[in-house]
């Protein structure tokens, strides 16, 4: 299998080798054959030893295409067979993109306190088009591009979460 | 003449209201705590020995909500009430309900608490007493054509604060004109939401400071001592996040001198039980006071640690009109301390704030270390309330040692499910300037710290890479021999650990 780390842009090739009832197992990473030793294996958790550390790795969710986990505690997000990927990208991209383009997203949960703009109006890229509350800060959601607010998706008081679109500046 | 206190409501949350219970236990004190929708499941809640609901989950109609608290402390016969830090604590009309009720409010009067809560006023009478004050408005700024009319009186850059702010709430640097107006607006809005009242004032930003603060207590005989100092110059957008005590700059002279200074302060207004009198030192050493917090401060700990003092317990004893039992010549400061506020905020990502439920979360422990927290595995983290979820407290003989066994403590801290602000600190413990006491409070922004937490986590990516194409390999190949079931539908249903044997892969090689 071929893996892309994406905090890196490292790219793997790995595969197992061979298990062991005792545990152990012998994976091939870049060519190498190296030993690993299974502790737990859960559908969210995996405990294993490599290269005489322990390692801990809670998965946060995992599709066909990549694995986002914690490992000993840290982000790792695993892009799968990447190289198919890059190529559905490239032929997908063109026509989807232009939509999202225009989606103005919230990247926190909070509530809306305030909206500082209509539609109608023009915005360059960086002005503050909402303000919300969490965890008892006031952060302002900013334009993500130039262009005109075609439409806002909150009102004062509502709940976004996060991703959530708050407002089409096309 | 003492007001025996034989039960005290927690007017908060979180660790404080932990911290609290804790004192009130070791004095044989029935505690009561209250909560909010939201805190059902929290921890203070488990510990106390009583604990009433107030109301829904915003602040505003539960832990702000002045009647249905005194309802509440009235009905459980309450002795007293412990407001903790934020909330009500610096709100005189509570302070003032309280004393009218026949209540103990742990903290000054009402009466102190609306002078030290006014700023300008407060400066006023310091100015009087001949404590240094800094450059800025005098009273209140009504709209921006006044703010920009002294601004450019004392020159830019400025801070536009909240004359009833404090810890960093509702104070914001403006650069020049036009960044003053837009953050005029920001301002007075947070200040609306949070105190009620939108009185802004206008004071002269110094560059390159230090934030030196000194914790105080004065008993009802006007008994005053002041417990050394704490430095907060770590901070980020006004907001402290490590402090230390002592101080690396604060030399025994300027501790006694400055020391005296925050006392006379303390006098000035008539201060009674717990507070803080904060401190600017500028680059060349000269100190101006700020304001004095009515409050038992987030980072009262780091004095805890380092005089051997119980600040709860002493802030209890002086609500009860004990005398405090210890001269200032007592008191010696032992080793240094750190102290480390781990937010549920993301540091990659503009301090985004993280809410949800933590997984599995395991707490540091070892020599001098201290932590602060109402984490347990599967408590929740909301949004309702401020995002500080432990305290980590580090001590040792030498500021090296602090910062060795910190540094230990942040890599055995772990809290699944959540972001926090760990990896920020990680990479201050091992920055030079952190190493050498080079600090100010623009000390994240001048030394890049948050380029040096980038750095530092591509390289501990790069080191962990091929553990991580590991366990993803090992996930895939489970998937692939337990029918590829994913894992959404099976993991919370799931909880028991499998191993490799009864999950049948004992037939052998692939």
């Amino acid at each position: 299998m071929e893996f892309r780390l994406a905090e890196t842009q490292e790219e793997f090739e790995g595969q197992v080798i061979r298990t062991f009832p005792n545990g152990e197992i012998i994976v091939e990473i870049n060519g190498k054959e190296q030993q690993v030793r299974l502790v737990k294996l859960a559908t969210d958790e995996i405990e294993f030893l490599f290269e005489n550390s322990f390692h801990r790795a809670k998965v946060v969710r995992s599709n066909s295409s990549e694995t986002v986990m914690l490992l000993d505690g840290h982000t790792f997000t695993m892009k799968k067979h990447f190289k198919f990927e890059k190529f559905l990208y490239k032929t997908l991209s063109s026509a989807t993109s232009a939509a999202e383009n225009n989606n103005l997203t919230s990247q926190i949960p909070g509530r809306v306190v305030n909206i500082l703009v209509n539609p109608g109006n023009g915005v360059k890229a960086g002005d503050s088009v909402i303000i919300l509350e969490s965890m008892k800060m006031q952060v302002s959601i900013k334009a993500h591009k130039d262009g005109i607010v075609r439409d806002i998706k909150v009102r004062k008081g509502t709940t976004v979460a996060r991703n959530d679109v708050v407002a089409i500046i096309g | 003449m003492a007001r025996t206190i034989s039960s005290i409501m927690i007017a908060n949350r979180g660790e404080i209201a932990l911290r609290i219970i804790r004192a009130c236990n070791e004095l044989g004190i029935k505690s009561i705590a209250v909560y909010s929708d939201e805190d059902t499941r929290s921890l203070h809640v488990k510990r106390a020995n009583e604990a009433y609901y107030i109301g829904p989950s915003s602040a505003a109609e539960s832990y702000l909500n002045t009647r249905k608290i005194i309802e509440t402390a009235t009905m459980a016969g309450a002795d007293a009430i412990h407001p903790g830090y934020g909330f009500l604590s610096e709100n005189e009309d509570f302070a003032d309900t309280c004393e009218k009720t026949g209540i103990n409010f742990i903290g000054p009067s009402s009466k102190v608490m609306a002078l030290t809560g006014d700023k300008m006023k407060c400066k006023a009478l310091m100015k009087k007493a001949r404590i240094p004050v800094i450059p800025g408005s005098d009273g209140n700024i009504e709209d921006v054509e006044e703010a920009e009319k002294n601004a450019s009186e004392f020159g830019y850059p400025v801070l536009l604060k909240s004359a009833f702010g404090g810890g960093g709430r509702g104070i914001r640097l403006a650069k020049d004109s036009n960044q003053l107006r837009e953050e005029f607006e920001i301002a007075a809005a947070e200040s609306r939401a949070a105190f009620g009242k939108a009185a802004l004032y206008v004071e002269k930003y110094l560059e390159g400071t230090r934030h030196i603060e000194f914790q105080l207590i004065r008993d009802s005989s006007g008994n005053t001592r002041h417990l050394f100092e704490r430095e907060c110059s770590i901070q980020r957008r006004h907001q402290k996040l490590i402090e230390l005590s002592p101080s690396p700059v604060v030399t025994a002279n300027v501790r006694e001198r400055i020391g005296e200074i925050a006392v006379r302060a303390a006098e000035t207004v008539g201060y009674e039980n717990a507070g803080t009198a904060e401190f600017l030192r500028d680059k060349d050493g000269n100190f101006y006071f700020i304001e004095i917090n009515s409050r038992l401060q987030v980072e009262h700990p780091v004095t805890e640690v380092v005089t051997g003092l119980d600040l709860v317990k002493l802030q209890i004893s002086m609500a009860q009109d004990y005398e405090i039992p210890f001269q200032q010549r007592d008191l010696k400061m032992h080793g240094c301390a750190i102290e480390c506020r781990v937010n549920a905020e993301d540091p990659f990502y503009d301090f985004a704030p993280s809410v949800g439920e933590v997984g599995q979360c395991t707490l540091p422990y070892g020599p001098g270390i201290r932590v602060d927290s109402y984490l347990y595995p599967g408590c929740s983290i909301s949004g309702y309330y401020d995002s500080l979820i432990a305290k980590l407290i580090s001590w040792g003989q030498t500021p090296n040692e602090a910062r060795l066994r910190m540094k230990n403590a942040l890599r055995e801290f772990s809290v699944d499910g959540i972001n926090t602000t760990i990896p920020l600190y990680e990479t201050v413990m091992n920055h030079d300037g952190f190493i050498k006491g080079e600090l100010s409070t623009d000390y994240i922004d001048r030394f890049h710290i948050l380029d040096i937490m980038r750095a530092d986590y591509r390289e501990m990516c790069k080191r962990k890479a091929s553990s991580a194409t590991v366990a993803t390999l090992l996930q895939s190949e489970f998937i692939k021999r337990t029918g590829g079931g994913g894992l959404q539908s099976s993991s919370k249903k799931d909880r028991r650990p499998s191993t490799w044997k009864n999950l049948g892969w004992i037939s052998g090689g692939v």
